[in-house]
């Protein structure tokens, strides 16, 4: 257990819980959506986290062929989450502007239209 | 070029609507008709090589198919550690099936359904993109393909269901049904980070061999279990169905059904394939059933009080899921003990055969549904009456897909529920009485709503039902009674060829 | 309504564009060399989208190329990954690597930058890099044109 590897932890849990408490108590729907951000950030950090290896190098081949490397997958992984982020922030955000468009307010305790 | 279709088949299954789906929007810019004619294509061919899995599946027996390897079928190797695989067995193909019969059916019926709408070509291309993530998720035996295609298909059914973008309940719906499903997919992340972060693979064999049930496991197979039961509209995570399913366009809303029912596929798939080994049975076998049961009472009472029929629908969509949970879950918590034998393996049985059954007549009963709010123009039931007047033939199917749903022999869904009744008496026979009052009261609702929307004064109505409507409910009543016809036959050859690929044959 | 900024602002996007786009082109090529790719390139590439926009307030009716650009993207990816079943291997296997031609350069042991290899990967970065900048600049462009028309029903 050292510095390096439980900061990034303990960052993704403030994230997390960030993200949740935006989440769960506002009311403004872009602040929702703001939130959802803050954890897709958390879940991003923690896989980038779990890759790290003290001492070694970034794995590209080109650079530093003959150092260790850390784990080349979750960066993978990393990568792609960051792109399915982008995509789901895109649409949520449209569907938000049209809710602005329908109900004249982004307020989530007006946009109830839907019954029980 | 030896190019051999047969391996190749389950890569297609995907590759096809997902190629499709990006020819599509090129073809709306030549014409109209190249556009339904690619869109149709692609369905068909998506269905021939589902049917090409299915023979090598059923002639040649299972293989994991390998992405980017020489040879696909070189299986798990040094080499193919991190690569993505997709594994065609028998259960895969229950689930392929499944979805591509009702996706065949929704995609006809779209064609009449949707004709005066525009942007058709982004519908059409969202619907292959959905039929793609649906099918990437079933079908793939690696834990982070998983999330990709789970997320495929969040995103490209709630652009569907916000389709009628100029109705404000629409995107409200498409809204609140994409927050759920992102902040399930955060969790999805977060357990195979912790899967990843233990074990170092992603693949579902590499897991399952090394899998110790360590808290961490319990914890990242806790997620997994909420995330998927909630996408499947299981009580008490259906908040999002009924929404989702009465704002979407009319052929859509039983894609969403069968994206649902996509999930609750890959759920059993890691319960019994990957995390069998390192759970205690009986206990995640039980919340399955408390679960189930939940859903099947809470489901038809919440149904009870609707006047929307499409809401209605939903909500008994929502109880139909309970059985499969329940029935599956008497599997699961059976599991190594005698009993399984004797009962367990019955009720797994029901349990599947109820899930293939379930995805065709829902979708039946859905799509006429959607035949009456397209001929009659609105979806209260208070105010539809004498529809059999115009439509002879969508009350016929609806007549079916109804009994069906109800569990009235001899249509397919008494077959199915007659197993689960059966063998989960054994298991605790109070578990049985509650699913045949919640089927009775299902019989009761199928029954409100067909004396509502048919029987009565005739009203006249404006529009004539399109006859590729009807081609595509005929499609899925065919379906609905040849399962209703050979239901001994159904289980032996695609049921049970399913239940051994999960490792837990009688 | 118009956002238009001043002229100073759009007179440095305009040039501060040039630069961005070629360091998005570069980032695409070396995606199979270092960090990057089709989406990092791309994404850097619609970021002179959304300066512009955010300069000049609005851009001129181009939705109908973006959305071909998309979907050209898209299927060539798709024709790419389906060679590998074409020339008799698996979905995705990289069939070109190493046979000559264009990306086809061998190397043995540690590449140190030779651009000319990869196979079907710089291929695939760059139709992906299309697909992305498409996308992006779709999605940045119906953003600021919605949020006009909601501005002018006010």
């Amino acid at each position: 257990m050292n510095w390096f590897t439980v900061f990034p932890l303990i960052m993704v849990v403030t994230l997390i819980i960030m993200g949740l408490y935006v989440v769960l108590f506002k009311k403004n729907l872009i602040k929702i959506i703001m939130g959802i951000a803050l954890m897709q950030n958390g879940a991003n950090l923690f896989l980038v986290s779990l890759a790290y290896r003290e001492g070694y190098v970034a794995p590209i081949w080109t650079s530093a062929p003959s150092a260790d490397m850390v784990l080349p997958t979750p960066h993978a992984l990393t990568l792609t989450s960051i792109v399915i982020g982008v995509a789901t922030t895109a649409l949520m955000l449209s569907f938000v502007m049209m809710i602005k468009k329908h109900y004249g307010t982004i307020n989530s305790d007006e946009v109830r239209r839907c019954r029980e | 070029m030896n190019v051999d279709l047969l391996t190749q088949s389950p890569v297609f299954v995907l590759a096809i609507p997902l190629l499709f789906a990006f020819l599509t929007p090129l073809a709306n810019k030549v014409s109209k008709e190249l556009r339904n004619a690619v869109f149709l294509i692609g369905l068909l061919l998506t269905t021939l090589f589902v049917s090409l899995m299915a023979y090598e599946v059923y002639t040649m027996g299972s293989w994991i198919y390998v992405f980017g390897a020489e040879q696909p079928t070189t299986g798990l190797t040094t080499q193919s550690f991190f690569r993505i695989t997709f594994l065609a067995d028998g259960f895969s193909v229950l689930a392929a099936l499944t979805i591509i019969i009702t996706a065949l059916g929704a995609g006809i019926y779209s064609f009449g359904h949707m004709k005066e709408s525009n942007g058709l070509g982004k519908f059409y291309t969202l619907f292959l993109l959905t039929l793609a993530g649906v099918n990437g998720m079933v079908l793939t035996s690696d834990l982070f393909n998983l999330f990709v295609w789970f997320e495929v298909t969040s995103i490209a059914s709630c652009g569907l269901i916000a389709y009628h973008n100029d109705r404000g309940e629409s995107v409200e719906a498409a809204l609140k049904y994409m927050i759920i499903s992102v902040i399930a997919g955060l969790l999805l992340l977060f357990s195979i980070g912790f899967f990843y972060g233990e074990y170092g693979v992603l693949n579902y064999f590499l897991i399952r061999d090394s899998m110790t049930g360590s808290l961490i496991d319990i914890l990242a197979i806790g997620m997994v279990m909420v995330i998927l039961a909630m996408k499947a509209s299981s009580v008490p995570m259906h908040m999002w169905a009924p929404d989702a399913y009465s704002e979407a366009p009319e052929p859509i809303t039983p894609f969403i059904a069968i994206t649902s029912l996509g999930s609750l596929f890959v759920l059993f798939r890691l319960l019994f394939f990957v995390f069998r080994g390192a759970v205690e049975t009986s206990a995640i076998g039980s919340i399955l059933i408390i679960l189930g049961v939940l859903s099947m009472f809470i489901g038809v009472s919440m149904a009870l009080k609707q006047s929307d029929l499409k809401r209605l629908i939903a909500y008994l969509s929502v109880s139909q899921v309970g059985y499969m949970m329940m029935a599956v879950g008497v599997g699961f918590a059976t599991l190594g003990t005698g009993d399984y034998g004797i009962f367990g393996a019955r009720a797994m049985e029901g349990g599947l055969f109820h899930m293939i059954n379930d995805g065709v007549y829902k979708a039946l009963l859905f799509l006429s549904a959607g035949g009456i709010v397209y001929v009659a123009d609105t979806r209260d039931l208070n105010k539809l009456g004498g529809l059999a007047h115009h439509m002879p033939y969508t009350t016929f199917f609806f007549i079916i897909g109804g009994l069906s749903i109800a569990g009235i022999p001899p249509l397919s869904g008494f077959s199915s529920k007659l197993l689960i009744y059966k063998s989960v008496y054994l298991y605790n026979p109070v578990l049985a009485i509650i699913a045949l009052v919640v089927s009775i009261v299902t019989l009761a609702l199928i029954g409100k709503i067909f004396f509502n929307a048919f029987l009565g004064p005739d009203q006249g109505v404006g529009k004539k039902i399109p006859r590729s409507m009807i081609l595509a409910m005929s499609i899925l009543t065919i379906v609905v009674v040849l399962f209703s016809l050979f239901p001994n036959y159904v289980v032996a050859e695609i049921v049970v060829p399913a239940i051994e690929a999960l490792g837990v044959g009688a | 309504m118009n956002f238009k900024m001043s002229v100073v602002v759009r007179t440095v996007a305009d040039i501060m564009i040039i630069p961005i786009i070629v360091f998005g082109i570069y980032l695409i090529l070396h995606g199979h060399l270092t960090p990057g790719g089709g989406f990092q390139g791309g994404a850097v590439i619609a970021s002179a989208t959304a300066l512009l926009i955010v300069a000049w307030g609005t851009l001129k009716d181009n939705k109908d190329d973006f959305s071909t650009m998309e979907s050209t993207g898209l299927t060539m990816f798709f024709l790419l990954a389906l060679l590998g079943i074409i020339m008799g291997f698996s979905l995705f296997y990289n069939s070109l690597a190493g046979t000559g031609g264009i990306f086809g350069g061998t190397v043995s042991g540690i590449n140190p930058g030779y651009i000319n290899t990869g196979g079907t990967v710089p291929l695939m970065n760059i139709v992906v890099g299309l697909e992305v900048v498409a996308a992006l600049s779709l999605i940045l462009y119906m953003m600021a044109k919605r949020s006009d028309a909601l501005e002018v029903e006010e």
